[in-house]
């Protein structure tokens, strides 16, 4: 077992069984239909044109030649096709996703492991350097003798990605299913991490994940783009994707990203989604984007304040929106006025009968027309974690959470 | 629904002025210290009769800058990304490493231009020029691409300077008009001096940096196909602006000093001392203060956008939303070149105009590859799709670039023998 440089690999001689050199190798092939990490044959460019030489004639690859088993005469002709992952020009010198370091990388050689088995060699793509190891042998490769540049690269400590953790980035989706590629570790990822990968990201990649991973992680990383990462992104997917991911969204947050689109684009969308996410996200986008109303969501719990902790847990069980929303239960008295606010800690330590009447805080609420500055000094000095936004009757009509506060203050600069 | 209808021809203009800005920036910063002392020897040395180079020099900028964010809107990606995806390892590399140092060369050249232009109201090269530095670093680390845009936007509008110092420069109208579109004559191309300048004029006009720069900021300010006719507005109104600016500059020389038998000046700084007597104090604080502008402005950006392009081509994290330890070789690039590029003018006998005369046949030698490798990039179908270049738009551009690596090359044999 060895592990050889794809550089390496590349415009190496290629010898038949009688020994002659009948030319040498421009390309890697992996299909990955077949086996996600095993070339399934290199192509070789001879005098009488490009021949596939798969691996069961491959006797060894070393350095700068490889041996087939074979006369030349029998390499088959190598013709090119979609669903095949040629190693030089879809890996070499790409971005790939580095899904363990989470982010973007460009490959600067792909590290390929020989196995012999039965007189022949299996050859598998283990890892791709992204280091100076790859950098200088690419650099010295042809003008440093290959002995001497092994014994130098040996003393520079090596920096790869393990193939498992490599996503790579195809923007055509129909290729990208005949190649198997999902984002397979991305989806696994954070939201948050997602969307600093997807901002290092050209337009089309950018496309091309939003359009692969689930509904429900896209629209939470979509929340955690930079709102002209966030527009161009929706803009470039098709509407009906758009509204898909839109309707799993926060609806201040998708009030707020459609609002930044230009309005026959931002209508499109709504068209497109279930009338009662339509329904809220259009209330939102009435009220102005610096006001408390324009901050707030509306998907919140509140239950009577005649019901008991038990009611309370029921409520919890069956609410759909962001978990950030459920730091406080609200209390609803004649009219759906608002009366009151359970912290969701009372809640937990609380026997399930107990009324939550006799666990009411005093609220504290604001209007939907108060300026976001307030909403933040509200926040600050009564050291919230939800605020009510209550309307002219005396009703909440949502509210807002500390972590939209955060990134109102953190986006004000 | 009020947010949504809140956007109307006021949100179309919006939408114009989201992608104004790379194209301007770009050409603006064209006339950077070494292209106003260019500007200025033209026109002290030859007067009027070098003004006809502005078309053709504004043809040819458009023609290329045009093509430059064509790429980034297209691709999504900068220069030196698309070279390193299409070329591989070993270009990337000797083209990064030219790029270095021409643009090293470029920088000491801006610090220079700041130092030479406040020197003329007194100020010790030894104050300025660290602080100068400290500004330039501070400014793009500390401001976010929003900010720093509206700034170096405001900076160019200064450039306006010139027109002002042009115009209280007292110029024949009417012969400067003249000279601009008559043909010139071709017995002046057999004197080598006239050659050279023309050459120098062209060059400056023209460099490798300019075509990395847009097309990064091109892909950074996110710009696609959708905005592309707004950019491509904004790229041809920058290459005029840039190029009316230099018009006045040689008008304003031509005017004053090349009229009163002034012919040698060397730097823009020699030129604003020599207008002081002739145009008056106003011409004289207008044009250093213009050159004080065009140095810090230029200084602002050239090391940034190497430090962009090495890093993108070479594969280091980049970008100054990263913090120095997740972008180690992208922040050491950046600022060496900064403390290097103003530090080596406060060392005592440091062979200053060496280093700019190898700098600029670095740069010679740069440009060819760079346009080659542009106009092989941007005619790739794989990579732009039905965005390629027309027929006829690569017989303007291949001849362009022709007609720019054959006068390169002159100048590069021309530098080598002096």
């Amino acid at each position: 077992m060895s592990l050889v440089a794809l550089s390496e690999l590349l415009g190496a001689t290629v010898r038949d069984a009688t020994g002659n050199a009948r030319g040498r190798v421009r390309e890697v092939a992996v299909a990955p239909q077949d086996h996600p990490t095993r070339v399934a044959f290199l192509v070789v460019r001879t005098a009488n044109g490009e021949r596939a030489l798969r691996l069961n004639s491959i006797k060894a690859a070393a350095g700068s030649s490889v041996r087939s088993t074979d006369e030349a005469s029998s390499w088959s002709g190598y013709s090119p096709s979609d669903g095949l992952l040629l190693l030089k020009r879809d890996l070499l010198d790409q971005q790939i996703i580095d899904v363990h370091g989470r982010k973007v990388v460009r490959v600067n050689d792909v590290e390929i492991e020989c196995t012999p088995v039965n007189g022949h060699l299996l050859l598998d793509v283990v890892a791709v350097d992204v280091g100076a190891r790859g950098a200088i042998r690419r650099l010295s490769k042809g003008v440093v003798p290959s002995f001497t540049l092994r014994a130098l690269l040996e003393r520079i400590p090596p920096r790869v990605i393990p193939w498992q953790f490599v996503d790579l980035i195809e923007t055509d989706p129909a290729r990208r299913v005949k190649l198997k590629i999902a984002y397979e570790g991305l989806s696994k990822l954070h939201p948050a991490d997602i969307a600093d990968i997807v901002e290092d990201l050209p337009p089309a990649e950018r496309e091309a994940v939003f359009e692969t991973i689930d509904e429900e992680v896209a629209a939470e990383t979509l929340e955690e783009l930079e709102p002209d990462v966030q527009t161009s992104v929706v803009e470039s997917l098709d509407k009906e994707r758009a509204a898909d991911i839109v309707e799993e969204m926060d609806p201040d947050a998708a009030a707020d990203l459609l609002g930044d689109l230009p309005e026959e684009e931002a209508g499109q969308i709504l068209d497109e989604m279930r009338p009662e996410e339509r329904q809220e996200v259009t209330q939102l986008l009435e009220f102005g984007e610096h006001t408390a109303a324009g901050r707030m969501t509306t998907e919140f719990v509140a239950v009577a304040e005649t019901a008991t902790v038990n009611d309370a847990i029921e409520a919890l069980k069956t609410f759909e929106g962001s978990r950030e929303a459920l730091a406080t239960i609200y209390l609803k008295g004649p009219g759906d006025r608002l009366v009151g606010s359970v912290p969701l800690v009372k809640i937990a330590i609380s026997p399930a009968s107990a009324g939550l009447s006799s666990l009411n805080e005093p609220y504290i609420a604001c209007a939907p027309d108060t300026p976001q500055s307030e909403v933040a000094a509200l926040f600050d000095k009564y050291n919230l974690i939800t605020l009510a936004v209550v309307d002219e009757h005396g009703r909440v009509a949502g509210i807002i959470t500390a972590d939209d506060v955060i990134s109102m203050l953190r986006r004000k600069d | 629904m009020v947010t949504l209808l809140r956007r109307g021809w006021a949100g179309r203009i919006a939408m114009v002025l989201a992608v104004v800005g790379p194209g301007f920036i770009t050409a603006a910063v064209d006339n950077d210290a070494g292209g106003i002392a260019t500007y200025s020897v033209a026109g002290a040395q030859f007067g009027y009769s070098l003004l006809w180079i502005m078309i053709p020099a504004t043809v040819a900028l458009v023609v290329i800058q045009e093509m430059s964010a064509r790429m980034g809107a297209a691709t999504g990606k900068g220069l030196s990304d698309l070279i390193r995806e299409e070329f591989g390892f070993r270009v990337t590399f000797f083209l990064m490493l030219a790029l270095v140092f021409t643009n090293f060369g470029n920088i000491v050249a801006e610090f220079a231009g700041v130092a030479s232009s406040l020197e003329l109201f007194g100020a010790s090269k030894y104050i300025v020029v660290p602080l100068a530095a400290l500004l330039v670093w501070a400014l793009v680390v500390h401001g976010t691409y929003n900010s720093v845009e509206k700034i170096f936007l405001f900076a160019s509008l200064l450039y306006v300077t010139y027109v002002v110092s042009g115009i209280t420069a007292k110029p024949d109208w009417t012969a400067a008009a003249l000279s601009t579109v008559t043909r010139p004559e071709s017995r002046g191309f057999r004197n080598y001096g006239y050659l050279s300048m023309v050459i120098g004029l062209i060059g400056t006009t023209i460099t490798p940096w300019m075509q990395f720069y847009l097309q990064s900021s091109v892909v950074e300010k996110g710009v696609t196909m959708r905005q592309y006719r707004a950019a491509r507005l904004d790229v041809v109104i920058g290459c005029l602006f840039s190029n009316v600016i230099a018009w006045f500059i040689i008008v304003a020389c031509a005017a004053t000093l090349h009229a009163a038998g002034k012919f040698t000046i060397e730097t823009g700084a020699d030129a604003a001392q020599a207008l002081r007597p002739l145009a008056g104090e106003y011409a004289y604080l207008l044009f250093a203060g213009g050159l004080l502008n065009a140095s810090l402005f230029a200084a602002s950006i050239l090391p940034i956008s190497t430090a962009y392009a090495v890093c993108e081509g070479l594969g280091f994290e980049s970008g100054l939303d990263k913090r120095f330890d997740e972008a180690p070789a992208f922040y050491w690039l950046y600022t060496a070149l900064i403390v290097v590029g103003a530090g080596v003018l406060l060392v005592p006998h440091f062979p200053l105009f060496r280093v700019m005369v190898l700098s600029q046949v670095v740069n010679g030698i740069l440009l060819p590859f760079v346009l080659v490798v542009m106009l092989l990039l941007v005619n790739d179908k794989e990579l732009m799709g039905e965005h390629v270049n027309s027929r006829w738009y690569n017989v303007v551009s291949w001849s362009t670039a022709g007609a720019m690596i054959a006068l390169s090359v002159a100048l590069l044999i021309a530098q080598l023998r002096s």
